[in-house]
Protein backbone atom coordinates (compact mmCIF):
# COMPACT_ATOMS: atom_id res chain seq x y z
CA UNK A 1 0.00 0.00 0.00
CA UNK A 2 3.12 2.13 0.67
CA UNK A 3 3.74 5.13 -2.19
CA UNK A 4 7.37 4.39 -2.38
CA UNK A 5 8.16 2.81 -6.03
CA UNK A 6 11.34 1.10 -4.43
CA UNK A 7 9.85 -2.16 -3.10
CA UNK A 8 12.65 -4.05 -4.25
CA UNK A 9 15.09 -2.20 -2.00
CA UNK A 10 12.48 -1.67 0.24
CA UNK A 11 11.67 -5.79 0.55
CA UNK A 12 15.70 -6.76 0.38
CA UNK A 13 16.17 -4.16 3.68
CA UNK A 14 12.96 -6.30 5.08
CA UNK A 15 14.93 -9.42 4.23
CA UNK A 16 18.16 -8.45 5.63
CA UNK A 17 16.49 -7.30 8.66
CA UNK A 18 14.77 -10.24 9.14
CA UNK A 19 17.79 -12.19 8.82
CA UNK A 20 19.85 -10.39 11.56
CA UNK A 21 17.08 -10.37 13.59
CA UNK A 22 17.21 -14.03 13.75
CA UNK A 23 20.72 -14.50 13.35
CA UNK A 24 21.32 -11.91 16.79
CA UNK A 25 18.78 -14.52 18.66
CA UNK A 26 20.20 -17.40 17.03
CA UNK A 27 23.67 -15.78 18.64
CA UNK A 28 23.06 -15.56 22.15
CA UNK A 29 20.94 -19.19 22.27
CA UNK A 30 24.62 -20.47 21.00
CA UNK A 31 26.33 -18.86 23.73
CA UNK A 32 24.25 -20.01 26.54
CA UNK A 33 23.74 -23.30 25.07
CA UNK A 34 27.02 -24.39 23.20
CA UNK A 35 29.62 -24.41 25.94
CA UNK A 36 26.69 -26.41 27.88
CA UNK A 37 26.59 -29.14 25.28
CA UNK A 38 30.10 -29.21 24.68
CA UNK A 39 30.54 -30.16 28.50
CA UNK A 40 28.52 -32.80 28.10
CA UNK A 41 29.62 -34.32 25.29
CA UNK A 42 33.08 -34.42 26.56
CA UNK A 43 31.47 -35.92 29.99
CA UNK A 44 31.51 -39.29 28.33
CA UNK A 45 34.51 -38.97 26.48
CA UNK A 46 38.40 -39.82 27.64
CA UNK A 47 41.19 -37.46 28.22
CA UNK A 48 42.80 -38.84 25.15
CA UNK A 49 39.91 -38.65 22.78
CA UNK A 50 39.38 -34.63 23.91
CA UNK A 51 42.71 -33.79 23.84
CA UNK A 52 43.55 -35.70 20.02
CA UNK A 53 39.90 -34.06 18.56
CA UNK A 54 38.02 -31.42 20.99
CA UNK A 55 35.58 -31.30 19.11
CA UNK A 56 34.93 -35.03 18.04
CA UNK A 57 31.45 -36.93 19.56
CA UNK A 58 31.60 -39.59 22.08
CA UNK A 59 32.76 -43.08 20.18
CA UNK A 60 30.94 -44.99 23.27
CA UNK A 61 28.34 -43.91 25.76
CA UNK A 62 30.51 -44.64 28.51
CA UNK A 63 29.20 -43.80 32.29
CA UNK A 64 32.92 -44.55 33.44
CA UNK A 65 34.09 -40.78 33.54
CA UNK A 66 30.98 -40.51 35.85
CA UNK A 67 31.72 -43.22 38.16
CA UNK A 68 35.25 -42.46 38.82
CA UNK A 69 34.06 -38.81 39.98
CA UNK A 70 31.41 -39.60 42.31
CA UNK A 71 33.99 -42.24 44.08
CA UNK A 72 37.59 -40.80 43.69
CA UNK A 73 35.75 -37.29 43.88
CA UNK A 74 33.80 -38.17 47.11
CA UNK A 75 30.92 -36.51 45.25
CA UNK A 76 28.25 -38.20 46.81
CA UNK A 77 29.37 -36.64 50.61
CA UNK A 78 30.09 -32.88 48.57
CA UNK A 79 26.58 -33.17 47.37
CA UNK A 80 24.92 -34.27 50.78
CA UNK A 81 27.24 -31.41 51.96
CA UNK A 82 25.57 -28.40 49.56
CA UNK A 83 22.28 -29.94 49.87
CA UNK A 84 22.32 -29.16 53.98
CA UNK A 85 24.06 -25.92 53.14
CA UNK A 86 21.56 -24.91 50.63
CA UNK A 87 18.17 -26.28 52.81
CA UNK A 88 19.61 -25.03 56.08
CA UNK A 89 20.32 -21.44 54.97
CA UNK A 90 17.15 -21.26 52.38
CA UNK A 91 14.60 -22.17 55.50
CA UNK A 92 16.41 -19.70 58.14
CA UNK A 93 16.38 -17.06 55.45
CA UNK A 94 12.50 -17.56 55.19
CA UNK A 95 12.00 -17.56 58.77
CA UNK A 96 13.87 -14.36 59.39
CA UNK A 97 12.52 -12.54 55.73
CA UNK A 98 9.23 -13.49 56.47
CA UNK A 99 8.89 -12.45 60.16
CA UNK A 100 10.10 -9.46 59.34
CA UNK A 101 8.33 -8.55 55.91
CA UNK A 102 5.04 -9.03 58.26
CA UNK A 103 6.03 -6.82 60.31
CA UNK A 104 6.92 -3.95 57.40
CA UNK A 105 4.46 -4.68 55.37
CA UNK A 106 1.33 -4.96 57.57
CA UNK A 107 2.53 -2.70 60.57
CA UNK A 108 2.90 0.73 61.16
CA UNK A 109 5.23 2.44 63.06
CA UNK A 110 8.09 5.32 63.18
CA UNK A 111 11.18 4.07 61.43
CA UNK A 112 9.70 1.19 59.60
CA UNK A 113 10.32 2.59 56.33
CA UNK A 114 13.91 3.37 57.48
CA UNK A 115 14.52 -0.26 58.39
CA UNK A 116 13.16 -1.42 55.17
CA UNK A 117 15.57 1.26 53.23
CA UNK A 118 18.36 -0.63 55.48
CA UNK A 119 17.58 -4.00 54.92
CA UNK A 120 17.38 -4.33 51.25
CA UNK A 121 20.04 -1.33 50.13
CA UNK A 122 22.61 -4.55 51.41
CA UNK A 123 22.39 -5.37 47.69
CA UNK A 124 24.19 -2.42 46.74
CA UNK A 125 27.41 -4.06 49.10
CA UNK A 126 29.87 -5.98 47.45
CA UNK A 127 30.21 -8.86 49.51
CA UNK A 128 33.37 -9.97 48.17
CA UNK A 129 35.08 -6.86 50.34
CA UNK A 130 33.89 -8.56 53.48
CA UNK A 131 36.25 -11.35 52.75
CA UNK A 132 38.26 -10.26 55.90
CA UNK A 133 35.67 -9.86 58.55
CA UNK A 134 33.86 -12.56 57.61
CA UNK A 135 36.53 -15.01 58.27
CA UNK A 136 37.45 -13.43 61.19
CA UNK A 137 33.91 -13.94 62.54
CA UNK A 138 33.90 -17.68 61.62
CA UNK A 139 36.98 -18.23 63.06
CA UNK A 140 36.37 -16.21 66.19
CA UNK A 141 33.64 -18.39 67.14
CA UNK A 142 34.60 -21.66 66.30
CA UNK A 143 32.00 -22.17 63.11
CA UNK A 144 35.09 -22.48 61.25
CA UNK A 145 35.12 -25.64 58.62
CA UNK A 146 31.42 -26.37 59.59
CA UNK A 147 28.82 -26.31 57.57
CA UNK A 148 26.49 -24.11 60.15
CA UNK A 149 28.76 -21.10 58.98
CA UNK A 150 27.73 -21.63 55.35
CA UNK A 151 24.17 -21.69 56.58
CA UNK A 152 24.38 -18.46 58.65
CA UNK A 153 26.51 -16.99 55.74
CA UNK A 154 23.96 -18.13 52.65
CA UNK A 155 20.78 -16.84 54.72
CA UNK A 156 22.23 -13.72 55.50
CA UNK A 157 23.66 -11.95 52.15
CA UNK A 158 20.24 -13.08 50.95
CA UNK A 159 18.49 -11.13 53.13
CA UNK A 160 18.14 -8.29 51.27
CA UNK A 161 16.37 -9.91 48.33
CA UNK A 162 14.16 -11.51 50.03
CA UNK A 163 12.86 -8.58 52.43
CA UNK A 164 12.56 -6.96 49.06
CA UNK A 165 10.22 -9.69 47.81
CA UNK A 166 8.27 -10.75 50.19
CA UNK A 167 7.39 -7.53 51.64
CA UNK A 168 6.01 -6.27 48.32
CA UNK A 169 4.30 -9.74 47.92
CA UNK A 170 2.49 -9.42 51.49
CA UNK A 171 2.12 -6.01 50.76
CA UNK A 172 -0.21 -6.82 47.97
CA UNK A 173 -2.82 -8.88 50.50
CA UNK A 174 -5.86 -7.30 51.09
CA UNK A 175 -6.31 -6.00 54.98
CA UNK A 176 -9.61 -7.23 54.60
CA UNK A 177 -8.57 -11.01 55.46
CA UNK A 178 -6.59 -9.77 58.33
CA UNK A 179 -9.43 -7.32 59.67
CA UNK A 180 -12.26 -10.36 59.41
CA UNK A 181 -9.34 -12.91 61.33
CA UNK A 182 -8.91 -9.95 64.24
CA UNK A 183 -12.87 -9.70 64.53
CA UNK A 184 -12.49 -13.86 65.09
CA UNK A 185 -10.27 -13.19 67.87
CA UNK A 186 -7.11 -14.01 65.97
CA UNK A 187 -3.99 -12.63 68.01
CA UNK A 188 -0.15 -11.25 66.54
CA UNK A 189 1.20 -14.65 66.39
CA UNK A 190 -2.02 -16.44 64.37
CA UNK A 191 -2.60 -12.86 62.18
CA UNK A 192 0.98 -13.75 61.09
CA UNK A 193 1.35 -18.06 61.22
CA UNK A 194 -2.87 -18.62 59.92
CA UNK A 195 -2.95 -15.82 57.19
CA UNK A 196 -0.06 -13.61 56.16
CA UNK A 197 2.60 -16.31 55.87
CA UNK A 198 0.45 -19.37 54.31
CA UNK A 199 -1.10 -16.99 51.65
CA UNK A 200 2.18 -15.02 50.51
CA UNK A 201 3.61 -19.06 49.92
CA UNK A 202 3.92 -17.64 46.46
CA UNK A 203 6.42 -14.90 47.26
CA UNK A 204 8.19 -17.29 49.44
CA UNK A 205 8.86 -19.52 47.01
CA UNK A 206 9.86 -16.86 44.84
CA UNK A 207 12.59 -15.86 47.65
CA UNK A 208 13.35 -19.30 48.42
CA UNK A 209 14.31 -20.29 45.11
CA UNK A 210 16.96 -17.32 44.70
CA UNK A 211 18.05 -18.23 48.01
CA UNK A 212 18.90 -22.26 46.66
CA UNK A 213 20.01 -21.00 43.40
CA UNK A 214 22.61 -18.74 45.32
CA UNK A 215 23.51 -21.38 47.85
CA UNK A 216 23.89 -24.11 45.72
CA UNK A 217 26.12 -22.01 43.40
CA UNK A 218 28.20 -20.08 46.17
CA UNK A 219 32.23 -20.35 45.94
CA UNK A 220 33.76 -17.62 47.69
CA UNK A 221 32.54 -17.98 51.16
CA UNK A 222 32.74 -22.03 50.69
CA UNK A 223 36.35 -21.72 49.93
CA UNK A 224 37.30 -19.21 52.54
CA UNK A 225 34.73 -21.40 55.73
CA UNK A 226 35.64 -24.88 54.87
CA UNK A 227 38.83 -27.15 54.94
CA UNK A 228 37.78 -30.76 54.72
CA UNK A 229 35.61 -32.90 53.06
CA UNK A 230 33.46 -33.51 55.90
CA UNK A 231 32.08 -29.42 54.90
CA UNK A 232 33.48 -29.14 51.64
CA UNK A 233 30.69 -28.15 49.13
CA UNK A 234 30.31 -29.61 45.69
CA UNK A 235 31.63 -26.25 44.20
CA UNK A 236 34.76 -26.63 45.66
CA UNK A 237 34.91 -30.28 45.10
CA UNK A 238 35.03 -29.23 41.37
CA UNK A 239 37.68 -27.16 42.10
CA UNK A 240 40.21 -29.38 43.65
CA UNK A 241 39.54 -31.89 40.81
CA UNK A 242 42.06 -30.32 38.85
CA UNK A 243 44.36 -30.19 40.89
CA UNK A 244 43.77 -33.45 42.45
CA UNK A 245 43.75 -35.18 39.53
CA UNK A 246 45.82 -32.81 37.06
CA UNK A 247 44.96 -34.91 33.77
CA UNK A 248 41.44 -36.13 34.64
CA UNK A 249 39.49 -33.12 32.54
CA UNK A 250 36.65 -35.37 31.57
CA UNK A 251 36.31 -36.52 35.19
CA UNK A 252 35.58 -33.36 36.06
CA UNK A 253 33.05 -32.49 33.42
CA UNK A 254 31.26 -35.47 35.01
CA UNK A 255 31.50 -33.69 38.37
CA UNK A 256 30.51 -30.64 37.09
CA UNK A 257 27.12 -31.67 35.18
CA UNK A 258 25.91 -33.35 38.16
CA UNK A 259 26.94 -30.16 40.14
CA UNK A 260 24.41 -28.73 37.47
CA UNK A 261 21.74 -31.15 37.20
CA UNK A 262 19.90 -29.71 40.39
CA UNK A 263 20.10 -26.17 39.17
CA UNK A 264 18.38 -27.39 35.93
CA UNK A 265 16.15 -28.75 37.33
CA UNK A 266 15.32 -26.18 39.79
CA UNK A 267 15.24 -24.03 36.74
CA UNK A 268 13.08 -26.22 34.73
CA UNK A 269 9.91 -26.22 37.38
CA UNK A 270 10.72 -23.03 38.93
CA UNK A 271 11.66 -20.71 36.01
CA UNK A 272 8.13 -18.63 36.08
CA UNK A 273 9.04 -17.68 39.82
CA UNK A 274 12.81 -16.77 39.14
CA UNK A 275 11.44 -14.72 35.46
CA UNK A 276 8.96 -13.50 38.05
CA UNK A 277 10.91 -11.85 40.91
CA UNK A 278 13.43 -10.81 38.38
CA UNK A 279 10.62 -8.62 36.80
CA UNK A 280 8.97 -7.52 39.99
CA UNK A 281 11.66 -4.26 39.97
CA UNK A 282 11.27 -3.85 36.31
CA UNK A 283 7.34 -3.25 36.62
CA UNK A 284 7.71 -0.65 39.46
CA UNK A 285 10.78 1.47 37.86
CA UNK B 1 -5.76 0.07 75.52
CA UNK B 2 -2.41 1.30 76.33
CA UNK B 3 -1.37 -2.40 77.89
CA UNK B 4 -2.38 -3.68 74.25
CA UNK B 5 -0.33 -0.64 72.59
CA UNK B 6 2.81 -2.22 74.75
CA UNK B 7 2.42 -5.75 73.60
CA UNK B 8 1.71 -4.90 70.36
CA UNK B 9 5.32 -2.79 70.39
CA UNK B 10 6.71 -5.67 71.80
CA UNK B 11 5.85 -8.36 69.29
CA UNK B 12 6.79 -6.07 66.41
CA UNK B 13 10.19 -6.00 68.13
CA UNK B 14 10.77 -9.80 68.97
CA UNK B 15 9.44 -10.32 65.16
CA UNK B 16 12.05 -7.70 63.54
CA UNK B 17 14.77 -9.40 66.18
CA UNK B 18 15.97 -12.18 64.13
CA UNK B 19 16.33 -9.63 60.74
CA UNK B 20 18.74 -7.39 63.25
CA UNK B 21 20.63 -10.06 64.34
CA UNK B 22 21.61 -11.80 61.06
CA UNK B 23 21.32 -8.44 59.07
CA UNK B 24 23.70 -6.63 62.01
CA UNK B 25 26.15 -9.71 61.91
CA UNK B 26 26.72 -10.06 58.41
CA UNK B 27 26.08 -6.44 57.18
CA UNK B 28 26.28 -3.74 59.87
CA UNK B 29 29.44 -4.98 62.07
CA UNK B 30 31.49 -6.04 58.99
CA UNK B 31 31.45 -2.77 57.48
CA UNK B 32 32.91 -1.30 61.07
CA UNK B 33 34.89 -3.79 61.69
CA UNK B 34 36.04 -3.60 57.91
CA UNK B 35 36.78 0.45 58.57
CA UNK B 36 38.49 -0.21 61.87
CA UNK B 37 40.93 -3.05 60.34
CA UNK B 38 42.09 -1.22 57.72
CA UNK B 39 43.29 1.67 59.24
CA UNK B 40 45.35 -0.87 61.60
CA UNK B 41 48.17 -3.15 61.11
CA UNK B 42 47.23 -6.57 61.52
CA UNK B 43 48.30 -9.59 60.38
CA UNK B 44 45.06 -11.50 61.01
CA UNK B 45 45.74 -12.55 64.46
CA UNK B 46 47.37 -11.06 67.11
CA UNK B 47 47.78 -7.40 68.09
CA UNK B 48 46.74 -4.46 65.85
CA UNK B 49 48.07 -1.52 66.03
CA UNK B 50 46.98 1.76 64.45
CA UNK B 51 49.42 3.01 61.47
CA UNK B 52 48.50 6.18 59.90
CA UNK B 53 46.33 5.36 56.67
CA UNK B 54 49.66 3.22 55.56
CA UNK B 55 47.64 0.35 54.30
CA UNK B 56 45.64 2.75 52.16
CA UNK B 57 49.11 4.37 51.25
CA UNK B 58 50.73 1.52 50.20
CA UNK B 59 47.77 -0.05 48.24
CA UNK B 60 47.53 3.18 46.04
CA UNK B 61 51.34 3.13 45.34
CA UNK B 62 51.23 -0.36 44.13
CA UNK B 63 51.30 -0.93 40.77
CA UNK B 64 49.41 -4.06 40.56
CA UNK B 65 46.50 -2.44 42.90
CA UNK B 66 45.79 0.18 40.79
CA UNK B 67 46.08 -2.51 37.53
CA UNK B 68 43.32 -4.51 39.54
CA UNK B 69 41.51 -0.49 39.73
CA UNK B 70 41.98 -0.02 36.02
CA UNK B 71 40.89 -3.89 35.45
CA UNK B 72 37.67 -3.22 37.36
CA UNK B 73 37.33 -0.11 35.44
CA UNK B 74 37.20 -1.87 32.46
CA UNK B 75 34.85 -4.78 33.74
CA UNK B 76 32.48 -2.04 34.07
CA UNK B 77 32.47 -0.20 31.32
CA UNK B 78 32.36 -3.54 29.07
CA UNK B 79 29.11 -4.95 31.70
CA UNK B 80 27.38 -1.35 31.27
CA UNK B 81 28.04 -0.80 27.87
CA UNK B 82 28.72 -3.30 26.09
CA UNK B 83 26.45 -6.21 28.08
CA UNK B 84 23.62 -3.48 28.08
CA UNK B 85 23.17 -2.74 24.44
CA UNK B 86 23.56 -6.64 23.81
CA UNK B 87 20.77 -7.19 26.45
CA UNK B 88 18.57 -4.53 25.07
CA UNK B 89 18.68 -5.33 21.35
CA UNK B 90 17.50 -8.91 22.11
CA UNK B 91 14.93 -7.85 24.27
CA UNK B 92 13.88 -5.38 21.94
CA UNK B 93 13.49 -8.53 19.11
CA UNK B 94 11.44 -10.79 21.81
CA UNK B 95 9.56 -8.14 22.90
CA UNK B 96 7.93 -8.32 19.21
CA UNK B 97 7.07 -11.75 19.89
CA UNK B 98 8.62 -13.88 17.19
CA UNK B 99 7.68 -17.45 17.50
CA UNK B 100 9.26 -19.20 20.43
CA UNK B 101 10.22 -16.09 22.49
CA UNK B 102 9.39 -17.42 25.85
CA UNK B 103 11.21 -20.66 25.26
CA UNK B 104 14.03 -18.46 24.28
CA UNK B 105 13.52 -16.04 26.97
CA UNK B 106 14.14 -18.88 29.60
CA UNK B 107 17.19 -20.24 27.52
CA UNK B 108 18.74 -16.96 27.30
CA UNK B 109 18.22 -16.96 31.24
CA UNK B 110 19.89 -20.46 31.95
CA UNK B 111 23.89 -20.01 32.36
CA UNK B 112 22.74 -17.84 35.26
CA UNK B 113 21.22 -20.56 37.60
CA UNK B 114 24.56 -22.28 36.76
CA UNK B 115 27.46 -22.02 39.17
CA UNK B 116 30.40 -19.47 38.34
CA UNK B 117 32.52 -22.69 39.21
CA UNK B 118 30.87 -24.58 36.13
CA UNK B 119 30.79 -21.96 33.71
CA UNK B 120 34.02 -21.17 34.79
CA UNK B 121 35.71 -24.30 34.34
CA UNK B 122 34.22 -24.50 31.18
CA UNK B 123 35.38 -21.85 29.53
CA UNK B 124 38.91 -22.28 30.63
CA UNK B 125 38.55 -25.68 28.95
CA UNK B 126 37.36 -24.11 26.07
CA UNK B 127 40.17 -21.57 25.69
CA UNK B 128 42.62 -24.36 26.52
CA UNK B 129 45.47 -23.92 23.61
CA UNK B 130 46.00 -27.92 23.41
CA UNK B 131 42.05 -29.32 23.37
CA UNK B 132 39.80 -26.21 23.80
CA UNK B 133 37.00 -25.81 21.31
CA UNK B 134 38.01 -22.14 20.44
CA UNK B 135 40.94 -22.95 18.92
CA UNK B 136 39.17 -26.10 17.47
CA UNK B 137 36.66 -24.16 15.77
CA UNK B 138 39.45 -21.48 14.54
CA UNK B 139 41.58 -24.05 13.15
CA UNK B 140 38.72 -25.18 10.75
CA UNK B 141 38.61 -21.68 9.26
CA UNK B 142 43.00 -21.84 9.29
CA UNK B 143 43.44 -19.16 11.70
CA UNK B 144 46.43 -19.93 14.11
CA UNK B 145 44.75 -20.91 17.92
CA UNK B 146 46.78 -19.14 20.76
CA UNK B 147 47.05 -19.21 24.15
CA UNK B 148 44.04 -17.02 25.50
CA UNK B 149 44.09 -17.33 29.09
CA UNK B 150 47.99 -17.85 29.11
CA UNK B 151 49.02 -14.22 27.31
CA UNK B 152 48.83 -10.84 29.25
CA UNK B 153 47.13 -9.53 25.82
CA UNK B 154 44.65 -11.23 25.55
CA UNK B 155 43.53 -12.80 29.02
CA UNK B 156 41.69 -10.02 30.21
CA UNK B 157 39.21 -9.46 26.88
CA UNK B 158 38.93 -13.52 26.70
CA UNK B 159 37.40 -13.32 30.10
CA UNK B 160 35.37 -10.48 29.39
CA UNK B 161 34.13 -11.53 26.46
CA UNK B 162 32.78 -14.37 27.74
CA UNK B 163 31.37 -12.71 30.45
CA UNK B 164 29.20 -10.14 28.07
CA UNK B 165 27.17 -12.73 25.63
CA UNK B 166 25.92 -14.06 28.92
CA UNK B 167 23.32 -11.26 28.27
CA UNK B 168 19.86 -13.31 30.17
CA UNK B 169 19.67 -11.34 33.72
CA UNK B 170 19.10 -7.83 32.21
CA UNK B 171 17.57 -8.93 29.15
CA UNK B 172 14.19 -10.23 31.02
CA UNK B 173 14.54 -6.69 33.65
CA UNK B 174 14.68 -4.61 29.52
CA UNK B 175 12.19 -7.04 28.28
CA UNK B 176 9.57 -7.08 31.18
CA UNK B 177 9.74 -3.14 30.92
CA UNK B 178 9.38 -3.15 27.28
CA UNK B 179 6.20 -5.13 27.58
CA UNK B 180 4.85 -2.58 30.13
CA UNK B 181 4.68 0.12 27.05
CA UNK B 182 1.20 0.76 26.47
CA UNK B 183 0.32 -0.88 22.92
CA UNK B 184 -1.29 2.20 21.89
CA UNK B 185 1.85 4.26 21.39
CA UNK B 186 2.72 1.66 18.56
CA UNK B 187 0.05 1.80 17.08
CA UNK B 188 -0.45 5.61 16.84
CA UNK B 189 3.31 5.55 15.64
CA UNK B 190 2.60 2.71 12.67
CA UNK B 191 -0.88 4.66 11.34
CA UNK B 192 2.21 7.77 10.61
CA UNK B 193 3.70 5.45 8.81
CA UNK B 194 6.89 5.00 11.14
CA UNK B 195 9.32 2.10 10.24
CA UNK B 196 10.34 -1.03 13.10
CA UNK B 197 13.49 0.65 13.97
CA UNK B 198 12.00 4.40 14.23
CA UNK B 199 9.42 3.28 16.73
CA UNK B 200 12.13 1.55 19.04
CA UNK B 201 14.18 4.62 19.24
CA UNK B 202 11.92 7.14 19.63
CA UNK B 203 9.36 4.84 22.27
CA UNK B 204 10.72 2.10 23.14
CA UNK B 205 13.88 3.58 24.62
CA UNK B 206 12.97 6.69 25.84
CA UNK B 207 10.03 4.43 27.90
CA UNK B 208 12.74 2.49 29.27
CA UNK B 209 15.08 5.00 30.06
CA UNK B 210 14.92 4.43 33.98
CA UNK B 211 15.48 0.66 33.24
CA UNK B 212 18.42 1.17 31.48
CA UNK B 213 19.58 3.44 33.61
CA UNK B 214 19.18 1.17 36.68
CA UNK B 215 20.46 -1.99 34.35
CA UNK B 216 23.63 -0.17 33.46
CA UNK B 217 24.05 1.01 36.93
CA UNK B 218 24.10 -2.24 38.13
CA UNK B 219 26.22 -3.91 35.83
CA UNK B 220 28.80 -1.22 36.21
CA UNK B 221 28.06 -2.15 40.46
CA UNK B 222 29.07 -5.78 39.34
CA UNK B 223 31.88 -4.88 37.14
CA UNK B 224 33.80 -2.90 40.36
CA UNK B 225 33.15 -5.77 42.69
CA UNK B 226 34.57 -8.51 40.34
CA UNK B 227 36.24 -11.44 41.39
CA UNK B 228 34.80 -14.89 41.18
CA UNK B 229 35.43 -15.95 37.43
CA UNK B 230 38.79 -13.90 37.46
CA UNK B 231 39.65 -15.88 40.47
CA UNK B 232 38.62 -19.29 38.83
CA UNK B 233 40.28 -18.87 35.37
CA UNK B 234 43.55 -16.92 35.93
CA UNK B 235 43.85 -16.61 39.78
CA UNK B 236 44.67 -12.71 38.48
CA UNK B 237 47.60 -13.97 36.17
CA UNK B 238 49.42 -14.09 33.85
CA UNK B 239 51.02 -11.31 35.39
CA UNK B 240 49.09 -9.32 37.60
CA UNK B 241 47.30 -9.07 34.03
CA UNK B 242 43.23 -10.15 34.97
CA UNK B 243 43.73 -8.80 38.66
CA UNK B 244 41.22 -7.26 40.09
CA UNK B 245 40.58 -5.08 43.46
CA UNK B 246 38.48 -8.45 44.81
CA UNK B 247 41.54 -10.31 43.93
CA UNK B 248 44.15 -8.23 45.71
CA UNK B 249 41.78 -8.15 48.83
CA UNK B 250 42.20 -11.99 48.12
CA UNK B 251 45.79 -12.51 47.90
CA UNK B 252 47.09 -9.87 50.77
CA UNK B 253 45.14 -12.14 52.99
CA UNK B 254 46.57 -15.07 51.76
CA UNK B 255 49.44 -13.24 52.71
CA UNK B 256 48.78 -11.97 56.09
CA UNK B 257 48.28 -8.53 55.48
CA UNK B 258 45.45 -8.30 57.07
CA UNK B 259 45.05 -4.66 57.30
CA UNK B 260 46.03 -3.92 53.89
CA UNK B 261 43.35 -6.37 52.54
CA UNK B 262 40.56 -4.62 54.97
CA UNK B 263 41.60 -0.93 53.04
CA UNK B 264 41.10 -2.87 49.70
CA UNK B 265 37.68 -3.55 51.16
CA UNK B 266 36.98 -0.51 51.83
CA UNK B 267 38.65 1.05 48.43
CA UNK B 268 36.54 -1.51 46.78
CA UNK B 269 33.11 -0.10 48.07
CA UNK B 270 34.05 3.62 47.65
CA UNK B 271 34.60 2.88 44.13
CA UNK B 272 31.88 0.75 43.66
CA UNK B 273 29.22 3.53 45.66
CA UNK B 274 31.40 6.29 43.19
CA UNK B 275 30.01 4.64 39.82
CA UNK B 276 26.69 3.82 40.88
CA UNK B 277 26.22 7.49 41.71
CA UNK B 278 28.04 8.88 38.83
CA UNK B 279 26.02 6.72 36.58
CA UNK B 280 22.74 7.78 38.56
CA UNK B 281 23.47 11.66 37.86
CA UNK B 282 24.57 10.95 34.38
CA UNK B 283 22.15 8.86 33.26
CA UNK B 284 18.89 9.85 35.12
CA UNK B 285 17.84 8.73 38.30
CA UNK B 286 16.49 4.27 39.10
CA UNK B 287 15.50 2.34 41.74
CA UNK B 288 18.62 -0.23 42.40
CA UNK B 289 17.24 -1.49 45.12
CA UNK B 290 13.95 -3.09 43.92
CA UNK B 291 15.38 -4.37 41.05
CA UNK B 292 18.36 -5.72 41.94
CA UNK B 293 16.00 -8.67 42.91
CA UNK B 294 19.29 -11.09 42.90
Amino acid sequence: MKADGNKGIGGALRAAAGFAKWAALAFFLLAALLPLFWLVINSFRTNLELETSPLGLPTRLSLENYGNAIVTGDLGRLLLNSVIAAIGSVSLNLIVASMASFILSREKFRGRDAIYTIATAGVLIPIVSFMVPYFWMITKTGLYDKLVSLILTYAAINLPVSISLITTFMRAIPKELEEAAIIDGCGFNQRFAKIIFPLSRSGLATAGTFCFIYAWNEFVMAMLFTSSVSSRTIQLGIRYFTSQFITDYTGMFAAIVLSIIPSILVYVFLHDKIISGLTAGAVKG
Amino acid sequence: MRKKGIAKRAWILLYLLPLALLFGAFFIFPLLFNIYTSLMKWKGGGEMSWNNFSNYGKLLGDDTFLLSMKNNLIWALSQGFIQIPLATIVALILARNPKGWKLMRTVYFLPNVISTVAIAKVWVALYNPQYGAINGLLGIFGIPGKNWLGNTDTALPAIIAMTVIYIGYFMIIILASIMNIPKELYEAAEIDGATTLQQELRITIPMIRGTLATSITLAMAYGMRHFETTYLMTGGGPAYSTSTMGIALFLKMDALRYGEASAAGIILIIMGSLVIAVIRRAIGKADPMTEAAQ
